[in-house]
């Protein structure tokens, strides 16, 4: 035991495959220690937030201490957020089509062009032959010119009976230390289409997922092990009824038998537990071909013949004798119907026929709604591609120990 | 083996990438009216017929066509003389019958409170902007006689059908009367309310109003709206539909009618399972001076059938589409983000004009659920911010800006009760603590200590359910649902399909689950808010089956039904105003039902890459014209605005 398991923790594709679903369990073990949010919190008033940073804008105006930097390209960097090249040139474009001759428009000196542009540009203008959608871009980029080049700052105020009162200033050079502003919360991958944190989701539905896929690799393994052991072995009219419904079952394929159930489990009934137990249901029959085959293979050896004639019973030779000898075969199939299971899951959920939404994210469900609210025809790659990426790595680490066992346990392959 | 393995696992990691590649399967998202017969099966007759040429009639003038005539079924139309729409159609034409209510012609056939008139027309067009009906083939303003008993109006000299014979008024008296003579929806929904229909001479029509016990018409409102809702449709070729059907009566609504005679400026020029295209009739009548003096600016109008909202935004984004009537979430990344020179009827949210209210229905025979103190205490929970900022991204008003009430945001509407004196009983949502409190001292307590309450020794679970696919619904469903969790009630979510979901919510008694769902009410209309407020509460709706009007949750009020039952016979602005207000303060007393957000009548959002000059908020039209595509009742001169960007 203990030289087969050194022989497998050798073995580098194992160790890659069992690193990695060892990073995503400690994942799901430990992040929730640290990030104790529920994971389907509705935390974004909108949709799709991009990944990154967020800071509280009042807490970091009213309530951080303030700093004073001088850093030469701060003005720079503001103006090009505000102004950029294509406004410039697209500012240059109302210019003169308001009639400004071309020789005095200068996109490279802002303040001139600002001067010029505060000069001419008239919201209320129908410039001929400009599009409509045109003119909005240019009352947006009239709104944000505003005061571009005030040195002041901003200055704060609290409005009392229609009175404006100065509370505060802010000036160009001040600065807040990220780690004092009271209310800062990091969404390294953003907010999906209610407003939820995207990680906090994935690392709850990763975890929902392996369960599912667990429950359903666990029913899948044991029904097809029992009847596969059972019809080796009895052999038979019971192999006879056993092999009739499997190959019954074995041509049609499994997503469709899994389809219909799914869809006629109604919805409320369906939790992830109901999946699990439906996909469980539905992908026993390769397994119970695959022992099958092993056991006759087994029925007629020596020992086997050894144990009938000392009078051990059915049971007991198929759990002593039989059973031992296939175990390695059955590991490895019990991690194939899991990771089989997930992508199952996925299928079902992206189909509208998986779990209820409002419990447990899932990872299929997490890519159903962002399909639904059409991320990636957005570009929101964060609401769908993290998903995808576990998903592939679950299964690919799940192959991984699959094969690297394989290679150690069947002589055949065995290097 | 260890061979096949890498194979299978890179074909599985590959197959899960092209996997999420996938369109997505459902997602037309709820449409603001969706026709409940839609989608029926393609009779063999209404098959797609590839006209080798043009029909005489619809044949483009000669002088037109210097170059390579375009024939029906060309797969490439001249992008400079089409209009292109989305969101319109789904799924393939089945016919043209304008009498039938299930052609799946969404572009052609709709007659609604703005009915759709490119191709069929109605004596008046309602502008929802204003409130009015403007004269189609009428001529002169609708006006009722001194007794408020019955409408005369003329039809124009010059309106013509395209085989250039006059529209009479011997067209309409029919047209009603063959509504009547073969039960049809349209006048099914009109007999109770107009007594006849008749032409006093070719010219004249006169309408008829059925009048009480009292000598004043039972629904003045509904009479006159009818003349902006239903098409004329010519006799003569009613006639020969009669003469082709014979003893076959069933056969008056579902003959494809691909013959059929129309009045408007569009007919048919192709139609298969891939799109419809209509064509400018060039002798159309409305150019004479009486009407609107041109042709409208578009020679063709198109619509691609899209399978889904996805594929729709894609080819909106692309510029294929000029004029998008769908769900486009984050319609501003369009211009702030993709710079695409695409814009809305309002620059800014919530981008258009919101005039219908999808609703959610308390099934009130379910316990708890005929607790005024549950009810309510779901509805002050749930976080509408939350729906209209996720669910719609920001397409809609919230409820800070329009508190709620039984009127759309319309000036018009919002006018029609007195905000003062319901102030107090209108909620923003999110209020926890305040349905918490609800529940409390209506003794609803968690008395188990589980985190949930119960009643009557029952824990309180309910499912709240919208139609699967129907994205921005289903989104609000799950708000709801999360709302429930914070104040101790068991709320999940289910999603069944239409098909299944329409049949239950229009029967009574609901199915088992069927607890808090959502559905449409009306948007705007002549006889707006009082239709919308009588789907809403009056008793005559609940506990029926095939109910299509409302008060699908079952609720009984007779004080309620004593005021919406006056409100059509009062002439006294002030007294209709207090049975509005009453109204209202009963509504958000009782919360029979409650109004998740706003909803614009249909979504306009346009591709300014080829055509231009499309209704904005402020563009100079007088009357407005209302941001209904260019297609529904006043919104129509809009075709006659447009022009090429570069022409």
């Amino acid at each position: 035991m203990r030289n087969t398991l050194k022989s497998i923790f050798k073995d580098g594709k194992f160790r890659l495959g069992f690193g990695i679903l060892v990073f995503l369990l400690l994942m799901i073990f430990l992040y929730p220690l640290f990030v104790p949010n529920p994971p389907l919190e509705i935390i974004g008033r909108g949709t799709f937030f991009p990944p990154g940073v967020y800071v509280s804008n009042l807490d970091s105006v009213s309530g951080a201490p303030i700093y004073s930097l001088t850093l030469a390209d701060a003005e720079a960097k503001r103006l090009a957020s505000k102004l950029s090249l294509e406004d410039r040139a697209e500012m240059k474009t109302y210019l003169l089509a308001v009639g400004v001759p071309e020789e005095q428009i200068n996109i490279e000196d802002t303040a001139a062009l600002l001067a010029l542009w505060a000069e001419k540009y008239d919201p209320k203008l129908n410039v001929k032959g400009m599009i409509f959608a045109k003119l909005q871009y240019y009352r947006r980029l009239n709104d944000k010119l505003v005061s571009l080049l005030d040195s002041e700052g901003l200055i704060l105020a609290r409005e009392t009976d229609g009175v404006l009162e100065k509370t505060g200033q802010v000036l160009p050079l001040d600065y807040v230390n990220i780690g004092e502003v009271s209310s800062v919360r990091v969404l390294p991958l953003g907010t999906d289409n209610f407003g939820r944190d995207v990680l906090t989701e994935l690392v709850k539905a990763t975890g929902v997922s392996l369960q599912i896929g667990l429950i359903a690799g666990s029913i899948a393994t044991a029904i097809g092990l029992v009847l596969g052991l059972i019809s080796g072995y009895v052999g038979g009219w019971l192999d006879d009824l056993i092999m009739f419904f499997t190959n019954l079952l074995i041509v049609i394929p499994s997503l469709i038998i899994l389809i219909l159930i799914s869809y006629s489990i109604s919805q409320s009934e369906r939790g992830p537990t109901t999946i699990a137990i439906v996909i469980g249901l539905t992908s026993w029959v390769w397994t119970t071909k695959a022992v099958r085959a092993q056991v006759i293979s087994l029925r007629n050896r020596d020992h086997v013949n050894l144990s009938k004639l000392s009078g051990h019973s059915t049971a007991s030779i198929i759990l002593r004798d039989i059973l031992p000898y296939i175990a390695s075969y059955v590991v490895m199939a019990f991690i194939l119907q899991i990771s089989s299971a997930i992508l199952a899951e996925a299928s079902l959920s992206i189909l509208g026929l998986g779990p209820k939404t409002t419990l447990v994210p899932t990872l299929g469900l997490m890519m159903n709604w962002a399909m639904i609210y059409q991320a990636h025809i957005l570009g929101k790659w964060w609401a769908y591609f993290p998903v995808i990426v576990v998903i592939a790595l679950i299964t690919f680490s799940m192959n991984l120990i699959n094969t690297s066992l394989d290679q150690i346990f069947n002589p055949a392959l065995r290097e | 083996m260890k061979r096949t393995m890498i194979v299978l696992s890179i074909v599985i990691v590959l197959s899960m990438i092209l996997g999420a590649c996938v369109q997505p399967t459902a997602a037309p998202t709820a449409a603001p009216v969706v026709e409940p017969t839609a989608a029926p099966v393609v009779e063999p007759t209404a098959a797609p017929v590839v006209e080798p040429t043009v029909a005489p009639t619809e044949a483009p003038a000669p002088t037109e066509a210097p170059v390579a005539e375009v024939k029906a079924g060309d797969t490439v139309l001249p992008r400079k003389e089409t209009l292109y729409f989305n969101g319109q159609q789904w799924g393939s034409v089945v016919g043209w019958n304008p009498y039938s209510s299930s052609n799946n012609n969404a572009m052609a056939i709709a007659a609604q409170d703005s009915a759709r008139v490119i191709m069929f027309e109605t004596p008046y067009i309602y502008n929802m902007m204003d409130g009015k009906q403007y004269p189609l083939l009428a001529d002169g303003d609708l006006v009722w006689n001194d007794a408020g008993t019955e409408i005369t109006f003329k039809i124009k000299a010059a309106a013509k059908w395209n085989d250039g014979t006059p529209v009479t008024a011997d067209d309409v008296a029919y047209t009603w009367a063959s509504h009547i003579k073969y039960n049809t929806q349209f006048g099914a929904a009109g007999k109770p309310y107009i007594e006849n229909i008749e032409a006093v001479d070719p010219a004249t029509v006169v309408v008829k109003a059925k009048l009480g016990d009292d000598g004043k018409p039972v629904n003045s409102m509904i009479v006159q709206a009818y003349l902006s809702s239903n098409y004329v449709i010519q006799k003569a070729w009613t006639e020969t539909l009669e003469a082709r059907i014979g003893a076959e009566t069933e056969k008056f609504l579902t003959d494809p009618a691909e013959d059929v005679a129309y009045s408007g400026p569009y007919g048919k020029f192709f139609a298969d399972d891939s799109k419809v295209v209509y064509i400018r009739n060039d002798n159309y009548w409305g150019q004479d001076a009486s009407m609107w003096g041109k042709l409208p600016a578009p020679k063709y109008l198109a619509h691609i059938i899209y399978k889904d909202n996805a594929a729709g935004t894609t080819a909106l984004q692309a510029g294929e589409v000029d004029v998008s009537q769908q769900f486009n979430s984050n319609v501003q990344d369009f211009w702030l983000k993709d710079n695409l020179p695409i814009s809305t009827y309002l620059p800014e949210p919530p981008y258009g004009i919101g005039a219908s209210l999808p609703t959610a229905f308390f099934n009130l025979a379910v316990p708890g659920l005929d607790q005024v103190a549950v009810r309510k205490a779901i509805a002050l929970a749930v976080d509408y911010d939350t729906i209209i900022a996720n669910a719609m991204t920001n397409q809609s008003a919230t409820f800070t800006q329009v508190p709620r009430s039984l009127m759309n945001p319309t000036p018009g509407e919002q006018a029609l009760y007195d905000h003062e004196a319901v102030k107090d009983l209108q909620w923003a949502g999110n209020d926890i603590e305040g349905a918490k409190k609800l529940l409390d001292d209506a003794g609803i307590v968690d008395t188990n200590g589980d985190g949930n309450r119960e009643y009557n020794g029952k824990e309180l679970a309910f499912q709240a359910l919208c139609p699967n696919g129907w994205s921005d619904w289903q989104a609000a469903m799950e708000v709801v649902a999360a709302a429930g969790a914070k104040i101790g009630i068991n709320i999940t979510t289910n999603f069944p399909e239409w098909a299944v979901y329409q049949t239950v919510v229009t029967n009574w008694p609901l199915q088992e689950g069927y607890d808090i769902f959502m559905m449409w009410s009306d948007g705007a209309g002549p006889t707006q808010p009082w239709s919308r407020t009588q789907h809403l509460m009056h008793s005559m709706f609940a506990e029926t089956t095939n109910n299509w009007n409302g008060n699908y949750g079952g609720y009984k009020n007779p004080a309620a039904d004593a005021l919406i039952d006056e409100i059509p016979t009062i002439d006294d602005p002030e007294k209709i105003k207090a049975n509005y207000t009453e109204l209202v303060k009963i509504y958000l007393t009782d919360v029979p039902s409650f109004t998740l957000m706003y909803r614009p009548q249909s979504f306009h959002t346009v591709n300014e890459s080829v055509w231009t000059n499309f209704p904005h908020e402020g563009d100079g039209t007088d009357p407005a014209v209302p941001p209904l595509d260019l297609t529904d009742g006043y919104s129509i001169a809009g075709l006659y605005n447009l022009t090429l960007v570069n022409p």
